[in-house]
């Protein structure tokens, strides 16, 4: 119906409707660049990719919860499990690497099983079923560490230690895991009947329920796919320190939130999608980077990284509503 | 028996089995109550309940702002209204004040002052993302609350600080007639807020907006206009909380507002499921608060390990609203056939 009044004009309205968010990513990266001589370089670049790996992981596992419609607030107990489960199946039981990590993504799959439990068999929302999960795996730390303490593992093999620190022909090894999550998610999410069951449960409930798709089955293994997958992004990180540090995952979980509600936003309709949630965590990476780059001090940093964070959901939002 | 009849007993019988369920949560709360009356020392004294109204006091407040914000939005967590920053405000307010008053010098009257309008500026802002730009309110509040608590770091710079005016150590420790201060004026905060929802035309028109936004519309309350108020309200409840938050703390202490958010979202939730309806109200929301707050201070006082307390809260929020949406499910189904 646009097709005659927009074509031959050039509306500002619609220009910023298609890509206002995308004018945004680029106004932030001119300005790193310009003002900072280091933000343009090659290193610092594969330093954005790199240290946006993890939190790439843990959107992905978000964008699958949010996608069937629910919310995740516990992503950061999952990523925690990961790691703790991990690190003392090696530390105390003298697990090989490749066991350990089984056990890690096990300890994932637990937090997703609560939650499943909670929300498909209970019937409780998923903001507040995640919520609780939260709270009692925030707790469960503190009383197996005594109060919160690290549990650090210097001698864990090298193979393990590789999930962080080793390359493949000088890609960061966390780059190729998190670049594999994201193909299988694309693929699983965006490319298959699946997907498209997943995006129809999100979308309405009931008739997806009337068309015959088995909606629980589909929430309870959304939740703990999505716990599984955070549950590596744990261990990526323990693997790092060597070390299970409690209570780390939850600094990502309003970065994957935000994630995946940029990706939405940009999305042609609206919805949760792979690509999108891809270039949420890019944006979100950059910005800390360049900021950090800035040489901020700690407190403006953070109070200046929230702000820019209301700004670009509210702009990602306000693109979907024009639309 | 006639099969009529015996589909009613069946209905009757699904219905009595769903009022129990509704009962399990105030159950599990009377037999906590009294299994620490027994052991706690002292438990069920004037004393201490006082020390339980006077804990629970910032939350309460905080919890009436958030239940205007979910009587004008609806009952969905996730689409509905919901408002995270409140505690993030309440601590906002804090700093405002502790700073002015410990560092500046600055009159009390003049720094609550700043405080209240800061708080209503977090207010107008998260009116502004949730009407005029369509953010879902648990997403704008969410980050509003990120940005809130970085502009307190900048405030107090990531440090404690302590407030020891007058004022702040009256409101703590002062009592009129043995009633503690904050007690009094909590109870004055909630009468007013009673009022403005349940006996003005403008509370009216709120509840009517969060339960059916369309029925509202059509009937031509301006829906966006009570939404928004509704934000600034629970800003303005966070801002009052924080002479409370000060109080308590004798000054304003960073990472305060974590557990305050914890504890809002547990009381006001729960006290839904002390409802007959299964919606937040301002009674549910303080009972929650009182009740949570209780348990805490019983848990303490018995010695049970201070790392328990979020696994014990978590699970008493699942339990609770597991039962409150089994026992909802379970009289539809009986009442349906």
């Amino acid at each position: 119906m646009s097709l005659v009044s927009d074509s031959d004009t050039f509306s500002l309205r619609s220009f910023l409707v298609r890509y206002g968010f995308l004018v945004i990513i680029a106004a932030f990266f001119a300005f790193f660049s310009l003002y900072t001589g280091s933000f343009l370089s090659g290193t610092n670049l594969l330093n954005i990719i790199e240290g946006s790996s993890i939190l790439l992981i843990l959107a992905l596992g978000m964008t699958l919860v949010v996608a069937l419609g629910g919310i995740d607030l516990s992503v950061g107990i999952a990523f925690d499990m990961g790691a703790a489960f991990a690190i003392v199946a090696m530390k105390e039981y003298d697990a090989a690497w490749y066991v350990a990590i089984l056990i890690g993504i096990g300890g994932g799959v637990l937090v997703g099983l609560l939650n499943a439990f909670l929300v498909v068999k209970l019937s409780v929302s998923p903001f507040l079923a995640t919520l609780g999960t939260f709270f009692i795996g925030s707790s469960v730390q503190r009383i197996f560490t005594g109060g919160g303490g690290p549990i650090s593992h210097r001698q864990a093999p090298m193979e393990y230690r590789n999930l962080a620190i080793g390359d493949v022909f000088g890609i960061p090894s966390e780059v190729i895991i998190a670049a594999v999550v994201l193909l299988i998610y694309f693929i699983f999410l965006e490319r298959s009947i699946f997907g498209k069951r997943i995006h129809a449960i999100g979308l309405q409930k009931t008739a997806a329920l009337v068309a015959g798709i088995k909606v629980n089955k589909y929430i309870a293994l959304g939740f703990i796919i999505a716990a599984a997958t955070c549950a590596i992004g744990g261990m990526i990180g323990s693997a790092n320190l060597r070390m299970f540090t409690p209570l780390a995952g939850f600094s990502y979980l309003l970065d994957a939130i935000a994630a995946v509600f940029i990706g939405a936003s940009i999305h042609p309709h609206g919805r949760p999608n792979v690509p999108g949630t891809l270039i949420g965590v890019l944006f979100l990476g950059m910005v800390a980077n360049g900021l950090n780059l800035m040489g901020l001090d700690f407190n403006t940093k953070d109070a200046l990284s929230g702000l820019i964070l209301v700004g670009a959901l509210a702009i990602a939002v306000a693109q979907k509503r024009l639309r | 028996m006639s099969v009529n009849s015996t589909i009613a007993a069946g209905h009757s019988a699904t219905l009595r089995r769903a009022a129990l369920v509704g009962y399990l949560p105030l159950a599990i709360f009377v037999v906590l109550l009294v299994y620490l009356s027994f052991t706690a020392p002292n438990y069920f004294s004037f004393q201490s309940l006082d020390l339980i109204l006077r804990q629970a006091i910032p939350t309460v407040v905080v919890c009436l702002g958030l239940s205007a914000v979910v009587m004008a939005g609806g009952n969905d967590v996730v689409s509905g209204g919901i408002d995270l920053s409140i505690p993030a405000t309440a601590v906002l307010s804090a700093a405002i004040i502790a700073d002015q008053v410990t560092n500046h010098g600055t009159p009390i009257a003049l720094a609550l002052a700043m405080a209240l309008i800061a708080a209503l500026l977090v207010g107008a802002a998260n009116a502004v993302l949730v009407v005029r730009i369509g953010m879902t309110p648990l997403l704008a509040t969410l980050s509003s609350s990120v940005a809130v608590v970085g502009i307190v770091k900048v405030i107090t710079s990531s440090r404690r600080i302590n407030v020891d005016h007058p004022a702040v150590v009256w409101l703590r420790d002062g009592s009129i007639a043995g009633v503690s201060v904050g007690v009094i004026l909590t109870t004055l905060i909630f009468l007013i807020f009673f009022f403005a929802v349940h006996r003005t035309r403008w509370g009216m028109n709120l509840q009517a907006v969060g339960g059916s936004r369309d029925a509202a519309e059509i009937s031509g309350i301006p829906t966006g206009r009570f939404l928004s108020q509704s934000f600034v309200v629970a800003a303005f409840a966070g801002g009052l909380a924080s002479m409370f938050v000060l109080a308590r703390g004798s000054g304003s202490t960073p990472g305060t507002e974590e557990n305050l958010l914890l504890e809002m979202v547990l009381a006001t939730f729960l006290g839904a499921a002390f409802s007959p309806r299964r919606v937040v109200t301002l009674w549910g929301a303080v009972l929650g608060a009182v009740l949570v707050t209780a348990l805490s201070i019983g848990f303490k006082s018995i010695g049970v390990n201070v790392f328990w307390t979020g696994c014990i809260k978590g699970a008493l929020i699942l339990v609770v609203v597991a039962s409150a949406s089994l026992s909802l499910k379970a009289s539809a189904r009986g009442s349906a056939g």
